[in-house]
């Protein structure tokens, strides 16, 4: 994926969708003691030694790099955990698990920045990519037979997984669409033509260009 | 000769590559063990039924390049590429502990005769003897050039033998540890990649060592000269990598690198049977009581050579020597057990007079030890000996010969038993880990042992300011430590004659160098330890207690009243808890606790130290303000107050929380908060890696279920309550020392505010659940004025007029009351009578008018504080709850009957007024609400 977003604006890059998960909530052990943080966020802490407390993941990777914490791996991030889920992934063909939202950009920071604090990190990390493989799998298999009435987002579908099908599924409904309605694609094609006149009036336009 | 062929079996996968593997039989010859230098399991299999699958030991993380059973057939070591040695108890399999660890892989090991001795050599340059009873290095045998690829004890136990990758073979004497002889060069040498080693053996009899020769021969040595005597060569085409001496010792067979296996009639010097493989043989043993050879090939399959020896000649069991003669071991490599017909029963007396052997408290700590695990079996059977079992294994060294002799009877008598001194966080022994010695809110000092000396760390939460202490070397095995932001303290119960109990203190920082010291106690054991703002006390088993300052100064002695349980400090205070008297029969401990104020020298406080019945003293100390706290083994917090003449009351029980699969491991407290540590049942403390979570529980009284369904607010009201008792008396004590309370005011006026904001909630949900004399009783409580008003406000919002009216009397009491107490000192009482008369006329008017409308009460107050204002010069700070009962004071009289005829007039109107409420209200509420609402009015006017 490329370092920058697409310019239509369709779709994330993976550094950006990295810079949204970082915003999920996680917890650390602080090793040291810190007064409440104000931020523009929320608050966070009272940070004292030995006691968990949630912090965005931003936060904590930069504490975790000052050495300042340790961070819990989120509950979901054990081997008994994505096991189940693995096989749950596997044994349904159509469903699929529910994982949070950014569980691929969670591991994956927390694989960059926090190693030594997820327990058997290998056999995580390998079954994080297996998950991945198995539902990108089968998305792929999904929209192989997308039809008009597919409902797609319903399932619980992870950030970076909408964010690899949105191209696509906007392109292929936008054609179901157009095929389905032509009279209303005419429609909008006039509205279209109608659109530069309108813009025309105002000098804003040009200048912006 | 003939040949046959071999069908071998699949014990170890090997994936096709060459590794060494190993077998062996175990003394009855019903089982044989088979380990892979690939795989990092272990395989029993059963002799007699070969189909059955076999079992497996997974406890190496590498592949498994040596095994050995001692002779009693009692315990299974493996050695790994993982660098650990792991002992099993046989044949069941269960792992027993991590004897000995290397740096670099292990790939011999060997029992000696008595089983006692295990000798261990790999890649390390030196061999270790350990003591197999309590893991300690004997011996470490130095002087290898290469890896050391096979061991041998001598069968009369006087010689080690020994060969390396680079062929040379070392002959050790095991009383001294030194080389006798060293034969360079003469054997061949080992393959890179050790899927075959260089094989050596002593006969049965002890008096020839055999080792594989240079010319593709086996070279027989003398067993003092090591000179030269004979060899056996024959049909080997290339080198010799194993051999095994049969039972007793007139046959050799041995395995060559040219796939093939050869029996020796070493009398003969003759080869007499052969037998080809399709892989190179690298281990093989002989049957403990038959003619059957086990051998296993470097592809890990296994086989078992039936009638090895043919008929026609003497047997290779036939004229063993039996085991009294000593004469019997054919120290093969691994296999001393297949020559031991019967060796159970007589192991230990041959352990006493071993070379080496250990020494008889070693022993009794291992029996103490067995004694646990055996305990820890009973545990989920009875409950009520795992009490016991903690108390055994939390006692200290000190007390292990004690309790070795102890630990039988303690677990048959079922009454009940005196707990032994412990350290507050301190964690009990377990083999090959780090322990705690101390953990509190601060930090940890964990110790780990090692062979001769404990390893000490000292790590503080908060790495951000906690001082940074390097790691210690122990060398006196300290079993007790305390912590403080100043310093540490270490102390060592003495263990039999050699080493003395010894007390050290070690600060974090000083000006001075050098500013450690060590204070040694003969005759005399130190069983407790506190430390404090520069102060260390010890509590010995004489019952002294001896307080030393920081700089070593020992400053006091004093006699303790009964043995001591435990200790800690704070500042300047020392508690210290002892038993009082025997437990009682109904397995209740009788504890008392002292508190000592060391920088004055005087007890403030003492009492009996309440324990949940049955249950054990587990933790003991302050709370972060200071409060005297005790946590027992059924969960039970218990804090020191001053109420009721000083009182142990109970902040916290983990039966409340009613989750029976987790233990709490106390830490600390503070006042809202209780700190420990999380272990999931059966585990009762936390280890050390990975390292430990604090947990933060709410305190919560064991409060009976009320029928009000709100035990929360009403724990938080007790708990608040106390809290603001304390500070309050804390601003009593910073008074009467003549120093500034002003923070201390502070804080109680939040916490009244606080505690007020809770009686407000317990009064709503009173209301809600109709309990409206509590709802009242909760009123007179409120110590700030506005919060009355407050409630006055919340009960009209609730539509309870009736309980509003009542509020607002409370509220008029409080208000005269304060302007009584007031007013007198400041003005003349013709001043007052003034105010009295002024404020019932202003009073009724302000009732009476908004009544009707709902937000009455508010336009009521507001007026009614604006009146107070103006009246009475109100100080700033909120004055403490005065109790409205007692209201009979003389110079109120008056005033009081004035209030009642004002009163009564309020009632007469009030009586009447619901009817113009609902009346005025009707388009509002709806008729069978004014119906209710009359109908409780009347109920309360009858009441």
């Amino acid at each position: 994926m490329s370092g920058q977003s697409d310019s239509r604006g369709f779709t994330f890059s993976a550094a950006e969708l990295e810079f949204l998960a970082e915003d999920e909530m996680i917890e650390i052990v602080p090793n040291l003691r810190i007064k409440p943080l104000s931020l523009i966020c929320g608050d966070f802490g009272p940070f004292q030694p030995q006691i968990p407390t949630q912090v965005p993941i931003w936060l904590a990777v930069a504490l975790k790099k000052r050495g300042k914490c340790t961070i819990r791996p989120p509950d979901w991030m054990s081997v008994e955990k994505l096991t189940l889920v693995l096989e749950a992934e596997r044994d349904k063909a159509s469903d699929f698990e529910a994982l949070p939202f950014h569980y691929v950009e969670i591991s994956r920071l927390l694989f960059d920045h926090a190693r030594d604090d997820i327990p058997e990190v290998y056999m995580v990390r390998s079954l994080i990519e297996d998950i991945k493989d198995v539902r990108f799998h089968k998305i792929s298999t999904g929209l192989e037979k997308v039809s008009s009435r597919t409902y797609a987002m319903k399932l619980n579908l992870s950030a970076m997984e909408v964010n690899v099908i949105r191209p696509f599924v906007t392109g292929s409904l936008e054609t179901f669409y157009e095929l389905g309605a032509p009279e209303i694609i005419q429609e909008s094609e006039r509205q279209e033509y109608r659109r530069p006149q309108t813009a025309d009036r105002g000098p804003r336009r040009e200048l912006r260009r | 000769m003939k040949i046959r062929s071999m069908k071998l079996r699949e014990a170890h996968n090997n994936n096709g590559v060459s590794n060494y593997c190993t077998i062996l039989w175990d003394r009855t010859a019903e089982h044989i063990v088979t380990a892979s230098s690939s795989d990092v399991s272990i395989s029993i299999h059963d002799a007699l039924l070969p189909s059955v699958t076999a079992r497996s030991l997974r406890n190496h993380k590498d592949g498994v390049n040596a095994l050995a059973i001692s002779p009693n057939s009692t315990l299974l070591a493996s050695g790994s590429s993982d660098r650990s040695v792991k002992l099993y108890r046989f044949p069941g399999g269960e792992f027993e502990s991590n004897i000995s660890r290397f740096t670099l892989p292990i790939r011999s090991l060997s029992f000696n005769r008595q089983g006692t001795m295990l000798a261990a050599g790999g890649d390390d340059d030196g061999i270790k003897l350990i003591n197999t009873i309590d893991g300690s290095i004997a011996r470490v045998l130095k002087g290898h050039r290469g890896s050391i690829t096979c061991i041998a004890f001598d069968p009369n136990s006087e010689y080690l033998a020994s060969v390396d990758s680079v062929g040379t073979v070392i002959i050790w004497m095991l009383q001294s540890g030194t080389i006798i002889h060293t034969l360079k060069n003469i054997a061949p040498k080992t393959s890179s990649d050790f899927s075959t080693v260089t094989a050596l053996g002593w006969s049965p009899d002890g008096e020839l060592l055999a080792v594989s020769g240079l010319k593709n021969d086996v070279v027989m040595y003398d067993r003092d000269t090591a000179e030269k005597l004979f060899t056996l060569r024959g049909d080997h085409t290339q080198p010799v990598c194993f051999l095994g001496w049969s039972l007793n010792g007139k046959y050799l067979a041995t395995s060559g690198l040219d796939k093939q296996v050869l029996i020796w009639d070493v009398d003969k010097k003759q080869d007499i049977e052969r037998q080809k493989f399709d892989e190179t043989i690298c281990c093989l043993a002989w049957k403990p009581h038959g003619n059957a050879l086990a051998v296993i090939d470097v592809m890990g399959k296994y086989g078992i050579w039936d009638m090895v020896i043919p008929s026609t000649m003497k047997s290779p069991t036939e004229g063993a020597p039996d085991l009294n003669s000593k004469k019997s071991d054919g120290l093969l490599f691994f296999d001393e057990e297949e020559h031991e017909p019967s060796i159970s029963g007589s192991l230990s007396d041959h352990g006493e007079d071993s070379l080496v052997g250990s020494e008889p408290p070693s022993r009794k700590r291992v029996r103490h030890f067995i004694n646990d695990e055996d305990s820890d079996d009973d545990m989920s059977s009875h409950p009520k000996v795992e009490s016991r079992k903690r108390l055994n294994i939390s006692s200290k060294d000190s007390t292990k010969n004690r309790n070795a002799t102890s630990t039988g009877t303690a677990a048959a008598v079922t009454g009940s038993v005196m707990q032994e001194a412990f350290q507050s966080g301190s964690t009990p022994v377990q083999p090959d880990k780090r322990r705690f010695l101390c953990y509190n809110m601060l930090g940890s000092i964990t110790t780990m042992k090692h062979d001769e000396y404990s390893h000490i760390e000292i790590d503080f939460h908060d790495t951000g300011s906690g001082p940074r202490v390097p790691a210690m070397t122990d060398h006196f095995g300290f079993t007790m430590a305390s912590l403080n932001e100043n310093g540490s303290v270490f102390a060592n119960p003495c263990k039999g004659e050699k080493s003395v109990s010894t007390l050290m203190y070690r600060p974090f920082k000083s000006w001075a160098n050098n500013s450690e010291w060590y204070m040694k106690f003969e005759e005399e054991e130190v069983r407790a330890l506190a430390l404090g703002s520069s102060w260390v006390a010890a509590v010995t088993n004489l019952n002294f207690l001896r307080i030393f300052t920081e700089g070593g100064l020992q400053r006091h002695v004093v006699s303790l009243d009964g043995p001591v349980v435990t200790a800690s400090g704070f500042g300047d205070v020392l508690a210290v808890v002892t038993h009082s008297s025997p437990s009682l029969p109904s397995n209740e401990q009788m504890l008392q606790f002292e508190v000592f104020n060391v920088s004055n020298g005087t007890q403030p406080m003492k009492g009996r130290l309440p324990l949940t019945p049955g249950s054990r003293l587990t933790w003991f100390g302050f709370s972060e303000e200071g409060q005297l706290s005790s946590f027992d083994s059924m969960g039970v917090l218990r804090v020191f107050t001053n109420q009721y003449g000083g009182r142990w009351v109970p902040l916290f029980s983990a039966s409340n929380l009613k989750k029976k699969d987790e233990n709490y491991w106390m830490v600390g407290l503070n006042s809202s908060k209780l700190f420990c540590i999380l272990c999931k049942s059966p585990d009762k403390f936390p280890q050390v890696v990975p390292k430990p979570v604090l947990t933060l529980l709410d305190l919560s009284i064991p409060l009976a279920s009320s029928d009000l369904g709100a035990e929360n607010l009403e724990n938080e009201f007790i708990l608040s309550n106390m809290h603001l008792s304390q500070i309050q008396r804390r601003i009593k004590e910073t008074e009467a020392l003549g120093q500034d309370a002003a923070s201390l005011d502070d804080e109680a006026l939040n916490s009244e505010a606080a505690l007020d904001r809770c009686i407000l909630r317990l009064i709503a949900s009173c209301c809600t659940g109709d309990k409206l004399v509590r709802a009242v009783e909760l009123v007179k409580l409120l110590s700030m004025e506005k919060s009355v008003r407050g409630a006055i406000k919340l009960v009209t919002a609730m539509k309870l007029p009736n309980l509003a009216e009542r509020f607002n009397t409370i509220l008029e009491e409080r208000l005269l009351k304060q302007e009584a107490k007031e007013t007198t000192p400041k003005e003349t009482t013709h001043h007052k009578t003034e105010v009295d008369t002024n404020k019932p006329f202003t009073l009724p008017d302000t009732f009476k008018a908004p009544e009707p409308v709902n937000e009455s009460p508010s336009v009521q107050l507001s007026s009614h504080s604006f009146v107070k204002k103006k009246k009475t010069e109100e100080p700033a700070k909120v004055a403490k709850v005065t109790e409205p009962k007692s209201t009979t004071k003389p110079e109120n009289n008056g005033l009081v009957k004035n209030n009642i005829n004002e009163v009564s007039q309020v009632q007469v109107q009030k009586k009447t007024n619901p009817f113009a409420k609902s009346s005025n209200n009707q388009e509002k509420a709806s008729l069978l609400d004014s119906l209710k609402r009359m109908q409780k009015n009347d109920n309360a006017g009858n009441k």
